[in-house]
């Protein structure tokens, strides 16, 4: 075990959490150690190209399949949900549906890029509507960053059409680029939908198909440069790369984007100063030091190897000022236990959340050029928010642009079937399928849930990976609120498909293979959203909260933790722009700390 | 080019509803064929393009085709296999039954045959959309109204 020159900032994990903040401390001229668990792949033109071809021939495309894991640094696998063998060791009730990737931009390599605010009201769950908890912090605290964010990642949207349950902007602000254009299949929906009225108990809604912001490249606006593919070169620096600075409509958002038009961590690194920066990818943070008595963390350790097959490593102790976990909300939970460190009252690992998600999917009454565009560029936001979430939960629609790809396995399942059951072949099968593929749409309703002590992630002894670094031990429960939650959002969409002559289709059995949850007599069959949440929550007193409102650890002065693991509630928003909006905030209250 | 190859492409053709020329200029016929060959005795490959071969030259073919290749116990799985190569580049394992009387092979399981093989499919053609990752429209070419496609 050898010690290290000490940095001003040690950061675990290189995804946009830990990337924004290093390239923030970096320019600003503190001395940066970045230690990402995965291979650093990504960081040139070629290495990513790889990941571009592994999945063309992947025979399953899910969310990890461009990205496979290191023997030292395993992921969880959403392929592997379905036999429960895979990283995550899931006690349920429920199972956990989501995957994260440990590599160099972490989840950002796979993301759809969906950069929605929260709303307002989702910052005060507890005070108005006497459910889950408050945030420390409010809408206006953060919206600030918000703004910053949106630039740092490279949003579009138009704020014009942001303007719903009590979402505002500065003034004179608006996003960098304008939004991406709406499909041919969106522009049919809201035609049809826009202004319907749906019954939320007993408040009337007005439905609107609005494109959402995507930290995806678009038309910009004013000076701005949209950033593209990343290459860098061997000083550190950017190379000249032009491609990617626009959305080529390449449906292919998740689980890769072959020209890095959407935003991923890596472009935040490649602006970084390299001078101050230090990126050490292929180190595995395994525990974290801390004095005794102070709480004071003296150092990381870290066990580097040699390359991604390899099941040896060597281990070393990062030392700096502070502290960042920044490695992804179960992994920040993990590091912290298997170092002992528990939080306040124990409360590291508890009150994980995600996104459970259902799809209803039918076809249209003509062709709306399904399997074009990125994955969706649309939704409908309106029941994220209302008096209703007293009761139940809020919800969003995703509009897919790639017909039933995910929940059916369209348009390969479209085609096996039409071969296999009903014996198509010839002219008459292509007539088929024209028929059928260009109409298919699909819309995911992605359910908010509140914060549960008994959900969250544990470690065990027994549960260890090939390196000896505890595996994730998940107990999940979705309640009835969320429950409550799902079946009104199915019937949200129900009412969608009715108003827009869209025949429904959406037969479980018919469909791909998710897990159950019932409710009142009815199975839901959910998938995750990959928006693990609330670890290692924030609040306004260590009797309720892991960290404080700028994400310092209350038990360890120079510890932050930072990511979705952060959040007290999820709300509806995708968390990945709330997260980076943190992370900025916490850079600046860092800058300011190293200041004085 | 060889002989096998045409007529390989021609009962494709006739399989998928696609034009030879369409079919030669996915690039990947020979690739397919490969891939029968390499999954299936060799005998059986030679026999579904015999079969063919032996198919009437004119109109009556497609119902001929149904009647003799898809209909056949042996054949008929096999030419429903080669369907699905050619519109998702996917080899799909034959039923249980087929692999008890006419052999197993370890190459016999559900794959993406090549990264190439998908990227041809013709279910994105049909679709008139493009493979994921791939041959993408242009930035905004989703806003518009889709055109039908004739193959």
């Amino acid at each position: 075990m050898t010690d290290e020159a000490p940095f001003d900032a040690v950061i675990v994990g290189a995804g946009v959490a830990g990337a924004l903040i290093a390239k923030r401390l970096s320019k600003a001229g503190l001395r940066v150690l970045l230690l990402e668990a995965g291979p650093a792949t990504t960081r040139s033109f070629d290495g990513y190209a790889e990941h571009v071809e592994r999945f063309y021939g992947a025979t399953h495309k899910g969310p990890e399949s461009p990205w496979p894991p290191a023997i030292g640094a395993p992921q969880p696998d959403t392929g592997d949900l379905r036999a429960n063998n895979g990283y995550f060791i899931q006690r349920g009730p429920h199972l956990y549906g989501s995957s994260y990737t440990r590599v160099l931009g972490g989840s950002t390599m796979h993301w759809l890029g969906v950069s929605l605010r929260m709303l307002p009201e989702d910052f005060q769950m507890r005070t108005r509507y006497g459910v889950g908890r408050d945030w420390p912090i409010g809408y206006d605290d953060i919206a600030p960053y918000y703004d910053q964010a949106e630039y740092e990642i490279g949003v579009s949207a138009d704020a014009a059409e942001q303007d719903y349950l009590g979402l505002k902007f500065s003034e004179g602000y608006d996003y960098p680029m304008r939004r991406i254009p709406p499909s041919y299949s969106d522009q049919f929906l809201a035609s049809a939908v826009n202004g319907m009225d749906f019954q939320m108990g007993d408040e009337s809604v007005k439905l609107q198909v609005r494109t959402y912001p995507a930290a995806r490249n678009s038309m910009p606006r004013k000076s701005y440069r949209p950033v593209g593919a990343v290459d860098v070169q061997a000083d550190g620096t950017q190379g000249d790369v032009y491609l990617g600075e626009r959305c080529e409509g390449n449906t292919s958002c998740t689980p890769i984007c072959p020209v890095q038009a959407k935003y991923n961590a890596g472009k935040s690194l490649a602006q970084a100063d390299p001078t101050t920066l230090t990126i050490l990818t292929q180190a595995v943070a395994s525990k974290i030091h801390v004095d005794a008595v102070s709480g004071e963390v003296q150092g990381i350790e870290y066990q580097r190897y040699p390359d991604a097959g390899s099941a040896n490593s060597a281990t070393h102790v990062a030392k700096g000022r502070v502290y960042i976990l920044a490695a992804h909300a179960i992994e920040n939970a993990k590091l912290m236990l298997a170092s002992a460190l528990e939080g306040p009252r124990q409360q590291v690992g508890k009150t994980l959340m995600d996104h459970p998600t259902i799809y209803a999917w039918g076809l249209a009454p003509k062709p709306i050029g399904a399997f074009r565009g990125p994955q969706s560029s649309s939704g409908v936001e309106d029941l994220r928010g209302g008096a209703f979430r007293a009761r139940h939960a809020a919800f969003r629609f995703d509009i897919g642009n790639d017909g039933w790809r995910a929940s059916t396995g369209a348009p390969d399942t479209t085609v096996s079937q039409a071969v296999m059951k009903d014996n198509l072949f010839g002219s008459a099968l292509l007539q088929h399928l024209e028929d059928t593929l260009p109409r298919q749409l699909r819309f995911s309703l992605a359910v908010e849930q509140l914060p549960d002590a008994a959900n969250g992630i544990s470690i065990d002894p027994r549960f260890l990976d090939a390196f000896g670094n505890p595996r994730p031990v998940i107990d999940y429960k979705i309640d009835d609120y969320t429950l409550a939650g799902m079946e009104a959002a199915f019937a949200a969409a129900q009412a969608v498909f009715g108003r827009a002559g869209v025949t429904d289709c959406s037969d479980p059995a018919t469909g791909n293979w998710f897990p159950t949850a019932s409710y009142q007599g009815r199975d839901f069959h959910y998938h995750g959203m990959g928006h693990f949440a609330g670890t290692h929550a924030m609040g306004g007193d260590p009797d309720v909260s892991v960290i404080d409102s700028d994400q310092r650890a209350w038990e360890h002065n120079n510890l932050f933790m930072v990511g979705s693991g952060s959040f007290p509630t999820l709300g509806t928003s995708n968390p990945t722009l709330t997260l980076a909006a943190l992370a900025l905030r916490t850079a600046d209250r860092l800058i300011a700390g190293f200041g004085k | 080019m060889s002989e096998r190859l045409e007529s390989f492409v021609a009962l494709s053709a006739l399989l998928t509803g696609f034009s030879e020329v369409q079919l030669w200029g996915s690039g990947v016929a020979g690739e397919h064929l490969g891939v029968l060959d390499a999954v299936l005795a060799a005998n059986i490959v030679s026999d579904l393009i015999d079969a063919f071969e032996r198919l009437p030259a004119d109109d009556a073919r497609e119902n001929a085709i149904a009647t003799t290749i898809l209909a056949d116990l042996r054949l008929g799985p096999i030419a429903r296999n080669l369907i699905i190569l050619w519109y998702s580049g996917v080899w799909t394992e034959l039923p249980a039954a087929w692999r008890e009387a006419h052999g197993a092979s370890p190459l016999d399981v559900t794959r993406t045959t090549s990264g190439a093989a998908y990227r041809a499919g013709l279910q994105w053609a049909v679709a008139g959309a493009h493979p994921p990752g791939a041959k993408h429209q242009g930035f905004g070419s989703w806003a518009f109204e889709p055109k039908r496609r004739r193959a």
